[in-house]
């Protein structure tokens, strides 16, 4: 990789160890993808929740924050999620075990860093959007691919370490979808009909993403009838990161790099269709079966619940109540709850018998140990991405919509 | 003896190994299809579903999304529950970057589906900074 007199200083250790670190661990990165330089970054994202940043991860933060102020110099504002553990919630979905505890240690050492504990994981929903055309270096997949497709902005996934390296030296490497070449559509989709939920939009993703299976895949969405809300757009975002390891999208006639198909191409030949059809639609929900199998837990997350939509639970809630059998687990950022409990939407939901969990969504902490200390098997989400990650800890989580959710938690069983 | 048969890729990252492979056609990631307290593969109805994967060279196809596998594969060499090498049609920058702050070696992009050329149990010398993986014996 080319690099300039601020970095060769850095990679010479002439701005401390902590850059001197980052900065060799990025030029490894940066030559595995054949990057040629290294692009600044406006704003930094870490995810850095307690159960994979793990005993190693932490002590390695912890060595870092232990260094002199010098040797640790931040060039790049950075933001920590993790934050926003529930513990109430977590005492009584794995008693026995001090997760805040465990949670406070990581927070400590990336406090110590510099970051800015936020209590959000999806937070282009409340802090920092990047504008068009900006660089940054988020860890998050629904961040990433929300920041690149929907705003414009450039960035690639900056997972763990590689987000504590861009906050010692403000920079990334160049490769991936920090270059307008890289972002042009590879694939054209042809949507056939119109998705009615945002959990419909996460299964057109996950039908998608599943084809092209592959970060450098940027599909292209044609088709697209009624514009899409912004929930419907990150529905559509996080499942494809989940389901495809995409980073990118572009949607025709929405998105702002995609307002022809020609656009979205980048100029280059642009591609047959692949069909998108109700059949494949109807097909994937038809591989999650359970139709009224016990149900456990009604887990709504994935990204995490906006205001508007625990206004809707509420609202679905009203005068109703969720089976003693079942579960209903509503997470959101710390600071939507505040302003759902100011405005009684929170309280509403609990007397229905529902829980609304701030912080960490359900699948980033211990779903496994979850599972095994309350002998959970079934579940169900609104979100397909939740299904899709919650089948790795051994879950059967059948992927619905919200109405259909609560239904079903009422119930007790599958609906 | 016969002579190995060497896989061309791109150069990646860690020391060269030796080791047995364990082969599928699936995709892969370090959070959501291992159980890594067991050392298994984790996910139903994935191919190596309850798969020892401890101290193997794993073949598989692409990286799939979950930034998690950045912090985790560096925990899986400290508690000794990691592969002993990665390789890969595909990879993503999340399973790089775990690979580089681990030093675990990981390579991918073969002008061949690596998968369908390598066996569970075949003997492969890795070596990364060479973009070369040699298959010294069949299953």
């Amino acid at each position: 990789m080319k690099l300039n007199d601020l970095e060769k200083a850095m990679l010479a250790g002439e701005h401390g160890e902590a850059a001197r670190w980052a900065l060799e661990l990025q030029v490894r990165v940066g030559e595995f993808f054949d990057a040629r330089d290294f692009v600044e970054v406006r704003m930094v994202q870490l995810s850095s929740d307690i159960e994979v940043v793990g005993a190693s991860g932490l002590a390695f933060l912890r060595r870092m924050a232990a260094l002199p102020p010098a040797e640790r110099r931040l060039r790049a504002f950075a933001t920590a999620d993790a934050r926003g553990f529930d513990s109430v919630a977590y005492s009584r979905l794995l008693p026995g075990r001090d997760l805040s505890g465990e949670m406070d240690h990581v927070v400590e050492a990336l406090v110590a860093l510099g970051a800015v504990p936020t209590h959000a994981t999806a937070n282009y929903h409340s802090v920092l959007p990047l504008g068009y055309g900006q660089h940054g270096a988020f860890s998050g997949t629904p961040q990433v691919i929300y920041a690149n497709s929907v705003q414009g902005a450039r960035c690639n996934f900056e997972a763990g370490p590689a987000g504590i390296a861009a906050m010692f030296t403000g920079r990334v490497p160049r490769y991936g979808f920090h270059l307008d070449r890289a972002r042009a559509g590879t694939r054209l989709f042809r949507l056939e009909f119109a998705p009615e939920s945002a959990t419909d939009w996460g299964a057109v993703g996950a039908i998608i993403g599943r084809r092209t299976g592959s970060y450098s895949a940027v599909p292209v969405i044609d088709g697209v009838g009624e514009r899409p809300d912004a929930l419907a757009l990150s529905h559509l975002g996080v499942a494809l990161a989940s389901y495809g390891s995409t980073g990118l999208f572009h949607l025709v006639g929405v998105t702002p790099e995609a307002p022809t198909v020609e656009a979205a191409f980048g100029g280059r030949p642009v591609p047959e269709a692949e069909a998108v059809t109700r059949a494949a639609l109807d097909a994937f929900y038809a591989a999650w079966p359970g139709r009224n199998a016990k149900l456990d837990a009604v887990v709504l997350g994935a990204p995490q619940l906006s205001y508007r939509e625990l206004c809707e639970l509420a609202d679905l809630l009203q005068g109703r109540h969720i089976h003693a059998d079942t579960l209903l687990l509503a997470y959101t950022a710390e600071d939507v709850k505040e302003m759902c409990a100011r405005q009684g939407i929170v309280q509403a939901i609990e007397a229905a018998g529902g829980m609304v969990v701030h912080g960490l969504c359900f699948f980033q902490i211990f779903a496994r140990e979850v599972r095994e200390a309350n002998g959970w098997n079934c579940l169900m989400s609104q979100s397909v991405k939740m299904a899709n990650l919650t089948a790795g800890f051994g879950y059967h989580t059948v992927p619905a919509t919200l109405e259909r959710c609560v239904e079903s938690a009422i119930a007790g069983r599958v609906s | 003896m016969s002579v190995p048969r060497i896989l061309r890729c791109h150069p990646g990252i860690g020391p060269r190994v030796q080791g047995k492979a364990i082969a599928a056609s699936d995709n892969f990631s370090v959070r959501y299809d291992l159980d890594y307290r067991r050392g298994i593969f984790g996910r139903p109805g994935h191919a190596l579903h309850g798969v020892s994967y401890v101290g193997f060279i794993l073949v598989l196809n692409a990286a799939k999304g979950g930034v998690a596998s950045a912090w985790m594969l560096q925990e899986l060499v400290t508690i000794g529950k990691a592969p002993l090498a990665l390789v890969l049609n595909d990879a993503n920058p999340v399973l790089v970057q775990g690979a580089a702050f681990a030093n675990l070696p990981l390579v991918d992009r073969f002008a061949i589906d690596v998968t369908g050329a390598i066996a569970t149990g075949d003997e492969l010398i890795d070596d990364p900074q060479a973009g070369e993986v040699h298959i010294l014996g069949a299953a």
